[in-house]
């Protein structure tokens, strides 16, 4: 339900490569992308954008008419939607060049589907979030706009710290999420020290989340590494 | 720059030794030279023995035969001057015309101090008379105002002393001097020298006494140098070749891995023509992974690869590699366990992050490429004396003892450099070892306790 609105985002992708391009389409249209357009030059891109207005965009590094970078630029002029760069260079610099320009992903070269449209579902996730209100789990819904569970017709409101733990593990649905990083998303950058605190946090979701918080389903640990967070539809 | 002055240390001394030298042989041979000349007062004792020698015979004076003799052996002549009447009673008979017969007060006291008529006289004194000796005039020179301030003569010792010292002095700093010019234009040389081995490039100024060696110097550096850019432009144009055929192989890669995973996806398909296309993904993810090694390997090899160190948890970090495998393994083909210590979660490493799970995931990767069927994967972090260790293990198929040796021991083709056709193991394992090297680390490779192949990580650790 949610999957399907985000893949209903209008995604302009460049490459120079006609083959690749194919690929790709062939890939997202499969995954269920709707919307979908390809440009093969940085002019053929800031033309397409014009009339397409993308929601998001995937952009080779290494254009015949310029370098992905500056595309970049020219096409958050137009609008602000986030912007992944799909390149055959896999170097360090490239990689910090980017983001610090404010690219949102970096996909390198050869990449599986699968990690192509994970990638690009997570981007879309966190930039439209807000159009999704609600995530469906095991016994339970999360309200991530009121920061509240509702379970068995009952509102359930999620402290900061719960909400930005569930919110890191709801963005890697599916995928563990290690201990350092959910530290790190509640109490921010050098988070040593908080391991005991997490579990206590963890302990206090389960209870809001599930049915029987002594039997997880929906937010299992990984001992010694992570959580999981496990999300219906 | 320690022996150089050690050096010096030994030159001023030898100088100082030998001026010493020299003083003293000059002190000695002038007390030679002079006792020698002792003889200088004979004219004086052979006026006396003349003196002695007059003989008054019958109201003439006659000289005894022998002092006659040496008188004429030396040239000399010699007249006696009576003291009441003033004037020559006896004479030599060689007595040039020029002397006076007779001599007033101050003539006698002329002739005593200094010469008659050129002729340098000596003089002995009698109860009657004077006895004049006349050498000729080339034989004696005669010091004529022998006389010094009272106050001179006595200090004479202690000045003597003085002028010794101060001579002593002025030799020292004049050596000083020398030696400290010398040491100064030597420096700028010994410097660079000692600049050489390390490669940094060296300039001398080219003047002085030294310039030769210094222009030599400077030669040769800018050969070294020369040397240098070349191998490292050598070196870049390898690197950068590697990088440039894996990225031009990436774009292909991509189409034949993408169009390969859709179609062993693919329900239309027939299971067999699935597992097909399974095997395609499956070596271009192989591809993948070679290529990716291959650029990373040449740039640590040619230190193209920055390293940037900045402090990390190693818990962590093992952590989420560990993860991000546990992540894409969705089979569940290869299990990990992670075996460290749950109370165990701080291990502070200075390290680049990225080249660190670059090694762990390589090891990860390693223990899947060779257990095709499958095997456990065991991850643990721990501390041991200022280090921290990474340890990851398996049950699966290991390695032999002569295999293990041939892993410590042969070179990769890629930093071989000899020529060799002989197969070489994988680019992972030389990524390792590098990537543990560029952090003073070590890696160990070993059997595992599971019956598998173990590599054991070491890291300095920060205190």
């Amino acid at each position: 339900m949610e999957q399907e609105y985000l893949k209903s985002k209008r995604l302009l992708l460049v490459d120079d490569e006609q083959e690749l391009l194919e690929m790709v389409v062939a890939i997202l249209s499969a995954e269920g992308f709707k919307n979908l357009a390809t440009a093969k030059t940085c002019q053929e891109a800031l033309q397409t954008a014009e009339k397409f207005k993308p929601e998001i965009a995937l952009l080779d590094v290494m254009l015949p008419d310029g370098d992905g970078f500056s595309l970049m630029e020219k096409l958050k002029g137009t609008g602000d939607y986030p912007i992944l760069f799909l390149t055959a260079r896999g170097e360090e610099e490239d990689k910090f060049k980017g983001f610090g320009l404010g690219a949102d992903d970096y996909i390198v070269k050869p990449f599986l589907p699968k990690e192509l449209v994970f990638r690009i579902l997570a981007v879309l996730r966190r930039t439209y979030k807000s159009d999704s209100p609600l995530v469906k789990l095991k016994g339970c819904l999360i309200d991530f706009d009121r920061a509240e569970v509702l379970k068995d017709g009952e509102h359930i409101q999620l402290t900061a710290k719960e909400y930005n733990i569930l919110v890191a593990l709801y963005r890697n649905a599916g995928r563990i999420v290690t201990i350092d990083a959910l530290c790190e998303a509640a109490w921010g950058d050098n988070p040593f020290g908080y391991e005991n605190s997490l579990m206590a946090h963890i302990r206090r979701i389960r209870e809001k989340i599930e049915l029987n918080p002594s039997q997880p389903v929906s937010l299992l640990t990984i001992k010694g590494l992570g959580y999981k967070l496990l999300v219906e539809g | 720059m320690q022996n150089l002055a050690k050096y010096l240390r030994r030159f001023v001394g030898g100088l100082l030794l030998t001026s010493f030298l020299i003083i003293a042989v000059n002190i000695i041979v002038l007390v030679v030279i002079m006792s020698k000349q002792t003889p200088s007062i004979y004219p004086w004792r052979t006026a006396e023995e003349v003196l002695e020698a007059l003989t008054l015979v019958k109201n003439e004076y006659v000289l005894a035969e022998e002092v006659e003799e040496a008188l004429k052996r030396d040239g000399a002549w010699a007249i006696y001057i009576d003291n009441n009447t003033q004037e020559v009673v006896w004479q030599t008979d060689n007595l040039p015309e020029s002397i006076p017969k007779s001599f007033s007060l101050s003539a006698v006291a002329q002739l005593t101090r200094g010469y008659l008529d050129g002729y340098p006289t000596f003089t002995g004194e009698g109860e009657k008379g004077l006895v004049v000796l006349g050498y000729p005039k080339d034989r004696f020179w005669k010091h004529m105002w022998p006389s010094w301030d009272y106050s001179f003569i006595a200090n004479f010792p202690k000045m003597l002393l003085a002028v010794f010292f101060i001579n002593l002095g002025m030799l020292f700093i004049i050596y000083l001097v020398a030696n400290t010019q010398l040491l100064r234009s030597i420096k700028p040389i010994t410097n660079g020298i000692q600049t050489l081995p390390t490669g940094e490039p060296v300039y001398i100024k080219e003047k002085g006494l030294l310039a030769e060696i210094a222009s030599n110097i400077n030669r040769t550096s800018e050969i070294l140098q020369e040397q240098k850019i070349q191998l490292r432009r050598k070196e870049n144009a390898r690197a950068n070749w590697i990088a440039g055929v894996s990225h031009d192989i990436r774009t292909p890669l991509s189409v034949v891995m993408g169009y390969g995973a859709q179609l062993s996806e693919d329900a239309s398909l027939k299971e067999e023509h699935r597992q097909k296309a399974k095997v395609i993904v499956k070596q271009s993810k192989r591809m993948k992974s070679l290529i990716n090694d291959l650029n990373l390997a040449s740039k640590l090899e040619y230190n193209m690869q920055p390293v940037n160190l900045a402090q990390e948890n190693l818990v962590a970090l093992t952590r989420q590699v560990v993860v991000d495998f546990m992540n894409l393994d969705l089979d569940s083909k290869y299990p990990i366990e992670w075996e460290t210590d749950e109370d165990f979660a701080f291990c502070p490493v200075m390290v680049d992050k990225e080249l660190l799970k670059r090694a762990i995931s390589n090891l990860l990767q390693n223990s899947m490429n060779h257990n095709e069927q499958g095997c456990t994967i065991y991850v643990r972090v721990e501390a041991a004396v200022a280090k921290g260790l990474v340890t990851i293990a398996d049950n699966g198929v290991g390695v032999s003892e002569e295999e293990l040796n041939k892993l410590n021991n042969t070179p990769h083709y890629l930093i071989c450099d000899e020529n060799t056709t002989e197969q070489r193991h994988g680019l992972g394992l030389l990524i390792v070892k590098q990537i543990l090297a560029a952090h003073q680390g070590t890696v160990t490779l070993g059997h595992s306790s599971y019956g598998g192949f173990a590599v054991e990580l070491s890291l300095p650790l920060l205190t």
